[in-house]
């Protein structure tokens, strides 16, 4: 196997009024999406694209003001989208009330566009070196993590 | 990089001119033996997207050219916050089921462990790869994984190729594997649909996405518990898989290469 295999190319980090930004249009590209999707009239869809892009702002921000718990950003976002909707605070009812009805199906084709469109020639590159050995074990690797914790959920559920 | 080159024109009104083409053409259902599969629009626009890329369909007819690329991969992180915010929303009021869940959620990071099972003995045997193997197999390969290899081996070493081949991998037909996984295993009623929601939290947030999506449309009476569990499942992963892969994984890997494998065998053999 070629040794020429190059390190990943780390994405730039990118400046925080930047990462709104295009969080900004990327909610802006969501809105015909739930159009199609859902049933919701477009103060709705606003509205609750709106209350998710502000829980994004709200975990980037801390991601960025909590470095040394080397959580991704992701993570934080998730971790803040749990807050504002745990039943009982004074908060998750309207939080609830805005989001609840956006269809989550339609939030994804945005992602995977992009993520097609940002394969790098690198990685073509390595792809083709590795060639057809990697993507066999590569596949295998994805089947066996999938149902390895298919197995090992579905054994717990029926335990507990 | 420049705000600028991030918002180029040509970029996002492509991603957009495809989100709405996706999102147009809508689920469809292929019935295949027993089951089926479903293609999501998320599939839709991963496809389309790749037909505009110059890396895949070459420099003449690639609408998009290496600037556009550099800038859609910022563009993929940002992307998928309001997915990922939708998804905390949705584990918050399910916190409940979750809990209840809260075993089978945190051993299920153990199927990790699975990928030994499942690819190791074929690279190693049917294969013939060498110290490759050792990156490829002991993790499914996202960011995590990368900096373990690089922080113990060097990504440019024989475990650093391994790891780097499985990562593009995952990367190119990982969302595909995964919703294909889902929906084939739902339509075919022999596991808890909460299983296999749990399962998709194993990998990438995109991979995710795909594989929750293609289960709550192959089971939507249940869409939202489901959903909440994929969701809890992709967050521990950040919080223990890269401890299960570090410490229980590699480890086991290792010793089965050097006290199984064909070349580190023969290596012996020589001394």
């Amino acid at each position: 196997m070629s040794q020429q295999v190059a390190v990943a190319e780390p994405t730039e980090a990118l400046k925080l009024s930047h990462e709104v930004t295009l969080l900004a249009l990327v909610t802006i590209m969501c809105i015909p999406l739930q159009l199609m999707a859902t049933d919701l009239g477009i103060g709705q869809i606003i509205g609750g694209l709106t209350v998710l892009a502000g829980i994004g702002v709200a975990g980037v921000v801390i991601a960025r003001l909590l470095p040394m718990l080397k959580l991704p950003s992701v993570a934080w976002v998730s971790i803040v989208g749990i807050a504002a909707t745990i039943p009982g605070t004074p908060w998750a009812g309207a939080v609830l009330r805005w989001v609840e009805n956006i269809d989550f199906l339609a939030l994804t084709p945005p992602c995977l566009a992009y993520a097609a469109m940002a394969i790098t020639a690198r990685e073509i590159s390595i792809a083709r070196t590795s060639g057809w050995k990697i993507l066999i074990v590569g596949v295998l690797v994805l089947l066996g993590t999938y149902i390895g914790s298919v197995l090992i959920a579905e054994l717990m559920l029926g335990v507990s | 990089m420049r705000l600028q080159e991030l918002l180029s024109p040509r970029l996002h009104a492509a991603a957009l001119i495809i989100v709405v083409l996706a999102q147009l053409i809508g689920i469809v259902d292929i019935p295949v033996g027993l089951g089926s599969i479903l293609l999501l629009p998320l599939l839709f626009a991963f496809a389309f997207g790749l037909l505009t890329n110059s890396n895949i369909v070459g420099r003449t007819v690639g609408l998009l050219k290496t600037r556009h690329i550099t800038a859609a991969s910022s563009c993929v992180v940002v992307a998928i916050i309001p997915f990922i915010a939708k998804f905390g929303t949705t584990v918050g009021p399910a916190l409940g089921d979750i809990i209840a869940a809260g075993p089978a959620l945190l051993l299920q990071e153990l199927g990790n462990l699975f990928t030994i099972v499942f690819a190791l003995p074929v690279a190693l045997w049917v294969l013939k790869m060498g110290r490759e193997s050792v990156g490829a197999t002991f993790s499914v390969a996202r960011e995590p994984s990368l900096a373990i290899v690089a922080d113990r081996y060097g990504l440019k070493s024989p475990e650093g190729a391994g790891v780097m081949g499985v990562y593009v991998v995952g990367t190119l037909v990982g969302t595909i594997v995964f919703s294909v996984l889902a929906s084939g295993l739902a339509s075919t009623d022999v596991f808890d649909p909460r299983a296999l929601a749990m399962a998709c939290g194993v990998g990438s947030g995109s991979m995710m996405a795909a594989c929750s999506g293609a289960l709550a449309a192959a089971v939507p009476a249940q869409a939202d518990t489901l959903i909440a569990l994929a969701g809890a499942s992709n967050l521990l992963t950040y919080a223990t898989g890269m401890y299960a892969s570090l410490f229980i994984a590699l480890p086991l890997v290792e010793w089965i290469y050097r006290r199984f494998s064909p070349e580190a065998r023969r290596g012996k053999a020589m001394t």
